[in-house]
């Protein structure tokens, strides 16, 4: 290390200052100057935050958000070069703290993470597109999903519900996240744990529906018949249109 | 790429960009922190732009002048983007912005020390080591000097020299720093070993104190700086120029003016650029 100590402490003090506001002494600067480093800085923290988590903020109102901004910056240290993926830190350091229960906002860790979740989705590297037909049976046939998309639980349905409401149904809840394939934007649908059990069947074990049609019936606790069979075919061909299931596997 | 007049490629003038419809810039900038690990919709615009345009990145996060070690692991990644990208010119600024770890994702102003000229020599050898390509030098806009024991020019000129790296020469920089800390810009850049300049930067900036300027991105460029950046040119060989525009993208018939005065000064000083384009 060439650094003597004496710089070092000054370039930590310096930025130490900019991310708490507390007030220091430097040697050999101008006066009426320092601030404007925390400012500058300050606005690109509070854009990029602001920026990814508009829900949030109008949920929290301005000045509870600040408090939030403020407290993650001063004290949490933001450790991605990429300033695009400080909202993802923002979520954790309050996930962790649990500053949602502490601040009477029991809905605040699902909400970061939703909002995180659809710039998550958006952004994240591309994943290798299955080979697969657009003709084929849907009970039949294996069905080829999009690969990209992650299933998220959630405590609170705040991807359904104005957050007002949100928070009297509090429960399992269960989002699919997913990206359009041509246009790239993020979609999501709202799914019981028994849809989501389906699609995680049908992707992981690479079955047909046929094969688990019985087993389904048994999770739901409901004969295995007509009714379900219309209900598979709705649920599955609303998916198909939607571009979650690209179509079939090549046989 | 010598004499070639390039534009910073943001996500909002993306598709203007590509499309060619009122920018025509010769070749476009990145950010690499802005596209790395990028999938979908923005990965496509990203090889759009690759296929299409030459391309020069410009850094924002090594932090060259602070005290924790370099970050090994992103500039591995870095390397992997910038081949990937078959990037020209890679260049960083004079400047830290992490602090005991933190990011801080703006350029704080390096003391100007010779502790501190060792420490970032040794540094810039290292990574330019790392990615097998020569770093391109910027200097930055500061609005208070920190208990430096020398004069900036010194303190740029020993590293430029001394690490064996190049310059990235930003006129707009220049014209910031001589106004806020009260010092003549030509002298600055007749000191300046303009033979390793590699590339130019020019800029807007925003004024707001009677005695300070903020180097903003968001504003034309100024006539001074038109100045200062011809009376440059014609001391030094032909580089690339790149216009670099951060946010106020409401008037692109303006940006394209800039381009086009940018070139117009090229074409005046610097034969290259006669034949091609
Ligand atoms: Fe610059």
């Amino acid at each position: 290390m060439h650094l003597r100590k004496e710089t070092i402490s000054i370039q930590e003090r310096l930025g130490e200052y900019c991310r708490t506001g507390v007030k220091l002494e430097l040697p050999g600067v101008t006066p009426g100057r320092i601030h404007h480093y925390r400012r500058l800085i300050s606005n690109v923290v509070n854009d990029t935050l602001h920026t990814a988590f508009p829900i949030t903020v109008a949920a929290l109102g301005e000045h509870q958000w600040e408090l939030l901004v403020q407290d993650f910056f001063a004290d949490g240290i933001p450790q991605t070069p990429q300033v695009w993926k400080l909202p993802f830190e923002f979520y954790q350091y309050h996930a962790g703290r649990e500053t949602g229960k502490r601040i009477g906002k029991p809905f605040l860790d699902d909400l970061l993470y939703f909002e995180w979740m659809e710039i998550e989705i958006h952004t994240m590297p591309d994943r290798p597109f299955p080979d697969f037909v657009t003709e084929g049976e849907l009970f039949n046939d294996r069905l080829v999903f999009n690969p990209e998309h992650e299933i998220i639980q959630l405590s609170f349905p705040v991807h359904t519900h104005p957050v007002r409401e949100a928070i009297e149904l509090e429960g399992e809840h269960y989002a699919l996240l997913y990206r359009m394939p041509e246009s790239g934007h993020v979609q999501f649908l709202n799914l019981s744990a028994l849809n989501i059990y389906i699609i995680t069947r049908l992707q992981e074990e690479k079955v047909t529906l046929n094969e688990i049609k019985n087993e389904i019936a048994r999770v739901a606790g409901i004969e295995s018949g007509r009714y379900l069979d219309e209900a598979l075919q709705k649920f599955l061909g609303d998916l198909m249109e939607r571009k979650l299931i690209l179509g079939f596997t090549r046989n | 790429m010598e004499g070639k007049v390039g534009l910073g490629l943001r996500r909002d003038i993306a598709e203007e960009i590509l499309d060619s419809r009122i920018l025509t810039p010769d070749f476009l900038e990145f950010a690499p922190e802005n596209w790395m690990g990028m999938g979908g919709a923005w990965k496509r615009v990203m090889d759009r732009a690759v296929e299409s345009f030459p391309i020069t990145c410009h850094g924002l996060s090594l932090s060259l002048g602070s005290p924790e070690e370099l970050d090994w692991q992103f500039i591995r990644e870095l390397k992997s983007f910038l081949d990937e990208n078959r990037v020209t010119i890679f260049s960083e600024h004079l400047s830290y912005t992490k602090s005991r770890n933190a990011h801080l994702y703006d350029l704080l102003p390096i003391p100007f020390r010779r502790d501190a000229i060792d420490h970032v020599v040794d540094r810039i050898r290292r990574v330019q080591d790392l990615l097998e390509r020569p770093l391109a030098i910027e200097n930055v806009s500061y609005y208070t000097p920190v208990a430096a024991e020398m004069t900036e020019a010194e303190f740029v000129n020993e590293i430029v020299e001394r690490a064996d790296c190049k310059l990235l020469l930003d006129v707009n920089n220049v014209y910031v720093n001589a106004f806020n800390h009260r010092y003549d810009a030509k002298e600055f850049i007749g000191a300046l070993p303009l033979e390793r300049v590699a590339y130019i930067h020019m800029a807007g900036h925003e004024q707001v104190e009677p005695d300070l300027i903020i180097d903003t991105h968001g504003q034309p460029i100024i006539d001074p700086v038109y100045d200062l950046f011809e009376w440059t040119i014609q001391k030094m060989d032909p580089v690339p120029v790149l216009l670099e525009r951060d946010f106020n993208f409401e008037d692109l018939e303006q940006i394209q003016g800039e381009l086009t005065q940018i070139k117009g000064i090229l074409n005046r000083h610097w034969e290259v650029t006669h034949a091609s384009a």
